[in-house]
């Protein structure tokens, strides 16, 4: 804002320095990273790596390392691994700190742009012009989300994860009704499952980013992808598009129909319970990521391997913009490396994205806990019972016109709050289209 | 022990407060300043410093002036956010408050059950917000949760979705976890009642109501003032079981300040204004702790000691 | 927690039967005790239950069955993720935290209410007032950056130093308010048989303030051994977590493993429950032996 900057170590220096005698002993800049394994000097180069725990991504994350340690006995990954929330609020104070990883995992979009705007992590597109081999590995649609003003900060990695329609079955056939083929057949869907006391869509509203699928998707097929580009590109009044309040008002047509299962703003995403009501036949359909399968697969008995789970892409809105092979979800996941490390830590780090993480053991890792990974060639590793969903979610991937990333990624954390705010309350209808565009209005390029 | 001290025998004066006593005493006091300037106020000042600037929490830090404080006095969140504090602080301490000391009465009254009682009303203290959450969550599914597993088609209601059921079921969690703690402080300070004063009150031909107006309740009157502190002042900074359970939904009707704070700092990486608030929410704590000083009838003492 | 409460004080019980007499027939206080009872035991019921379901028969059985085919699946999972390590790291912060804070805290209100008039003590006290109201949330940042400068990142200790420092101004406020209530003579006497302030600390104030330290230490022992915030930013490795951050590590990238966090809660919180049924005689003496004057 003015020239004046005061930096974030005069800042620490604040703060720390006055912390009395004892904290001034220790004035050399010594982070966490020196706990995590980095006593740099004597070894030519050891990163530190961060990211979620939790099945199913954790154990192939670790193998991963794994395999990178010993094959390069001279050189050493430590991770940690921090459950979803809290390492979004650990990686926060810690970047805030000047105290980051060398390795940085992330969802790229927004959360990434907060990082390139500090300086915080490194520029790879000249080491991706040098290592043309390690980018042709990577589905190409997958590096949109790690790029921030024409540069790639981070490289795509793990699975890419599209949100898809999931039905069942079973309920479907002891309705005697077909699966729907576009937005009419879907509100035509609703009273006769209503009838029968099956709720037609099940939805975790308490976790609001459930709600945000939804309206990425009707926004997509109502009004195209122009909007939320525009919107991304922080072009001011982009949600003022007489589509967008169309997109809107059908979306609260859904909640006062009942479309949503009744007290859905009480259902948690994080229990699973959302999914749980389509195995159990409380519910018809679900808008849901791609890693829901292996959760059913897992949570529902029998369920998904009796055939009783249909995916599909979201149908098109009659008369809508948007291109049907359009698809949202997550791209894939990301790794920057920090710039606060030393060199010859980002050099095991860019060591680790050359071989490691572009192998055929990464990729057969993540296509065997069900998912579809970033990496290139993938089909023919699918098999067994997975294979179809597999199939359909990798056509689904590269098949789309448009891969958008979801939104509270894409967007600045500032927008992405305020967006997320607005979308519970349009659910609860505390909000009409009107203000939701107008209140949205106010935060673009924020 | 109580006979030592008898309620209503209060010394007021501090006649004996000479300072070239005093001077013997001071160093006492010198361990915890030290603690607390170290990691309280040190920060604290670091959070007044960013008030005034503008950071997104992760780059570097702007000084901005009053940018920060004119964002967030502005924002309507705020006084919002200020609502919501208060009516947690006032409903809880007023559902809590009359449970614990009827509980308190009837545990100190109580012989045969007590122990068993006391041990299992211990149990919701120990559980972490987490464990706290993910129960209450579970069991207010409105098809997986309570009305599922009794039965009662009236337990099915969209709890954490209607702005009123959600702050109920936030007091009511809340209750749940301290209103047994709160019970064992009343439980002792009941005990604590010469019993003369019962068998006295008994002659002049004193009902239990009567009893309970003009004995038991004026005897616990410092019990009532030091739970009540630590339901205040505790409900000011509310901030995981908030987080956990609503997250400060449906919409923002149980976003307290302090998970306002959250928002704007950690999720919206807006940290001065989120600074600003952090500010406002200390103040509130000093006016608030000050108040409840001087309820306590020691005003008078506060006063001298100027704070 | 106990270590505050050894000492032997004779129950009021002498005065037990006749107050009993007197309040047995509060029919409603007792109605309400056993419904709240009832309230209390829901929830307990439900994380017992449930912490011997699989993960797969959790939505399946109705909330309040019990299992149809218990498993011990949950508990080993949870013994093998070192739930014990978890557990004693626990304890470690907590009592490593509480006595001193409590100490300290005694201490400087014993010195708050003796020095009254003394300018310093009054600035303290103010400065104690206002911590009050500090969100931890708030300042955790330069608490962030005062551990990583005094080398204590990713150690017990540093959850143990902030958490005391946070446990003081409540603790203070408790105990002068107490002590206030000290009638002065009991003082005089003291000094005039020649006790210094230190002796009278201990041997006068310590014992008459017995219940209130009680109170402070179980209010304060508790926000410690559910703290979240502290051992999430502050640590790092797995051979310090505490229990609150090893029950989030159940939870998943997609989803929360709810047997298994019922299990580590049901394993963790027995323990605690069974040292306060062996502790609380003692300890509720304390806060029986005449909490609030």
């Amino acid at each position: 804002m003015f020239n004046s900057n005061f930096s974030r170590r005069n800042f620490i220096g604040l703060t720390a320095g006055a912390a009395g005698a004892a904290a001034l002993a220790a004035c050399g800049s010594s982070g966490p990273s020196d706990k995590g394994g980095s006593d740099s000097g004597s070894k030519s180069g050891s990163a530190s790596y961060w990211s979620l725990s939790g099945e199913p991504g954790e154990p192939i994350r670790q193998a991963a390392i794994d395999r990178f340690n010993k094959a390069n006995a001279d050189t050493k990954i430590t991770p940690t691994f921090f459950q979803n929330d809290a390492y979004k609020q650990k990686i926060k104070t810690a970047i805030g700190a000047g105290q980051a990883p060398t390795l940085i995992w992330g969802w790229g979009g927004g959360g990434l742009k907060s990082y390139v705007d500090a300086n915080q992590v490194v520029d790879l597109t000249d080491w991706l012009g040098q290592n043309a081999a390690v980018k042709d590995k990577i589905l190409p649609s997958s590096f949109g989300a790690g790029t921030v003003n024409g540069k790639v900060y981070a490289l795509p990695v793990e699975t890419v994860q599209p949100i898809v329609l999931y039905y069942n079955k079973k309920v479907f056939d002891k309705v005697g009704v077909q699966p729907p083929q576009s937005y009419s057949d879907i509100l035509a869907l609703i009273p006769k499952f209503n009838a029968k006391g099956i709720a037609p869509f099940s939805l975790a509203g308490q976790s609001r980013w459930t709600n945000m699928m939804w309206l990425e998707f009707m926004l997509d097929r109502q009004a195209g992808s122009e909007v939320f580009d525009n919107v991304f590109a922080g072009k001011a009044g982009s949600w003022s598009d007489p589509q967008v309040l169309e997109m809107l008002t059908k979306v609260q047509d859904l909640v006062k129909g009942n479309a949503f299962i009744k007290g859905f703003s009480s259902i948690t995403a994080d229990s699973n319970a959302d999914q749980a009501l389509l195995y159990t036949g409380k519910a018809a359909m679900m808008v849901h990521g791609s890693w829901s399968y292996g959760i059913q697969k897992a949570d529902g008995g029998s369920f998904v391997k009796d055939g009783g789970l249909g995916w599909m892409n979201f149908p098109p809105i009659d008369g809508g913009k948007g291109d049907p092979s359009n698809t949202v979800g997550n791209p894939g996941q990301y790794l920057s490396i920090s710039s606060k490390a030393s060199a010859a830590d980002q050099e095991t780090a860019k060591k680790f994205f050359s071989t490691t993480l572009v192998d055929d053991d990464e990729k057969a890792g993540w296509v065997k806990s069900g998912g579809v990974p970033v990496l290139k060639n993938s089909d023919s590793l699918f098999t067994g019972d997975d294979a179809q969903f597999l199939k359909d979610m990798s056509t689904i991937a590269s098949g789309a016109k448009t891969f958008a990333q979801s939104w509270d990624q894409a967007l600045s954390p500032t927008a992405a709050e305020t967006l997320l705010d607005n979308i519970a309350k349009l659910f609860q209808l505390q909000v009409t289209p009107q203000q939701w565009v107008d209140n949205m209005n106010g935060v673009i390029g924020k | 022990m109580t006979t030592l001290a008898p309620p209503a025998v209060r010394v007021q004066e501090p006649t004996t407060a000479k300072s070239g006593r005093s001077g013997s005493v001071v160093w006492m006091a010198i361990p915890a300043l030290l603690m607390f300037i170290a990691f309280g106020i040190i920060p604290l000042l670091g959070v007044i410093a960013l008030s005034f600037t503008t950071w997104d929490g992760i780059g570097d830090i702007h000084p901005s002036g009053l940018t920060s404080w004119t964002a967030a006095l502005k924002d309507p969140g705020l006084p919002h956010a200020i609502w919501v504090t208060f009516e947690i602080m006032i409903l809880s301490w007023l559902v809590q408050t009359p449970i614990s000391i009827m509980i308190g009465v009837f545990l100190a009254a109580t012989k045969k059950y007590r122990g068993f009682l006391a041990v299992l009303y211990f149990v919701p203290l120990l559980l972490s917000s987490a464990a706290i959450s993910i129960t209450y969550k579970a069991l207010l599914d409105p098809n997986f949760g309570l009305g599922a597993g009794f039965g009662v088609e009236w337990l099915k209601q969209d709890w954490l979705g209607d702005s009123t059921l959600a702050m109920g079921v936030l007091i009511f969690v809340v209750s749940w976890q301290y209103i047994p703690f709160h019970s064992l402080i009343y439980q002792g300070a009941v005990r604590q009642i010469p019993t003369s004063m019962y068998e006295a009150s008994m002659i002049d031909g004193a009902g239990r109501i009567r009893q309970f107006f003009s004995i038991t309740l004026p005897q616990i009157k410092y019990t009532i003032i030091t739970s009540s502190t630590l339901m205040v002042v505790g409900s000011l900074t509310f901030f995981d079981l908030i987080y956990v359970l609503t997250g400060g939904g449906p919409g923002d009707s149980t976003r307290a300040l302090a998970l306002e704070m959250y928002q704007k700092g950690f999720m919206a990486n807006l940290m001065g204004p989120a600074s600003c608030i952090a500010v406002i929410l200390v103040l509130s704590g000093v006016v608030l702790a000050q108040l409840l000083r001087r309820l306590g009838g020691r005003g008078d003492e506060s006063m001298q000691e100027g704070v | 927690m106990a270590t505050v409460t050894v000492s032997g004080k004779p129950a009021p019980s002498r005065r037990r039967s006749p107050l009993g007499r007197l309040l047995r027939l509060n029919w409603f206080g007792g109605a309400l005790g056993w419904v709240w009872l009832f309230i209390v035991m829901i929830p307990i019921y439900w994380i017992i239950i449930t912490s011997f379901k699989t993960q797969a028969n959790y939505f399946i059985t109705n909330t309040f069955a019990p299992p149809s085919d218990p498993t011990l699946a949950n508990y080993k999972e949870v013994i093998e993720n070192e739930i014990v390590r978890y557990f004693l790291n626990s304890v470690m912060v907590t009592v490593g935290a509480i006595v001193p804070a409590v100490l300290i805290s005694f201490m400087a209100a014993y010195a708050i209410i003796r020095g009254i008039g003394n300018r310093f003590l009054r600035y303290t006290n103010s400065l104690f007032l206002m911590g009050l109201a500090i969100p931890l949330q708030a300042v955790i940042i330069p608490v962030y950056l005062i551990i990583i400068r005094l080398k204590l990142y990713d150690t017990l200790l540093a959850i143990v130093l902030p958490s005391i420092a946070f446990a003081i101004p409540l603790s203070v406020l408790v105990l002068s308010n107490f002590i206030r209530d000290v009638p002065k003579e009991l003082f005089e006497s003291m000094r005039m048989d020649g006790a210094t302030e230190w002796g009278t600390l201990w041997r006068l104030a310590f014992p008459l303030t017995r219940p209130a330290l009680v109170t402070v230490t179980i209010y304060n022992a508790l926000g410690i051994w559910n703290g979240f915030l502290l051992p999430l930013v502050l640590t790092q490795s797995p051979d310090q977590r505490t229990i609150p951050l090893a029950l989030v590590f159940f939870q998943g990238q997609f989803g929360v493993n709810t047997p298994a966090i019922a299990a580590s809660v049901t394993l963790t919180t027995i323990p605690i429950v069974l040292l306060y049924a062996i502790g609380r005689r003692q300890l509720l003496s304390g806060l029986t032996a005449g909490f609030g004057k």
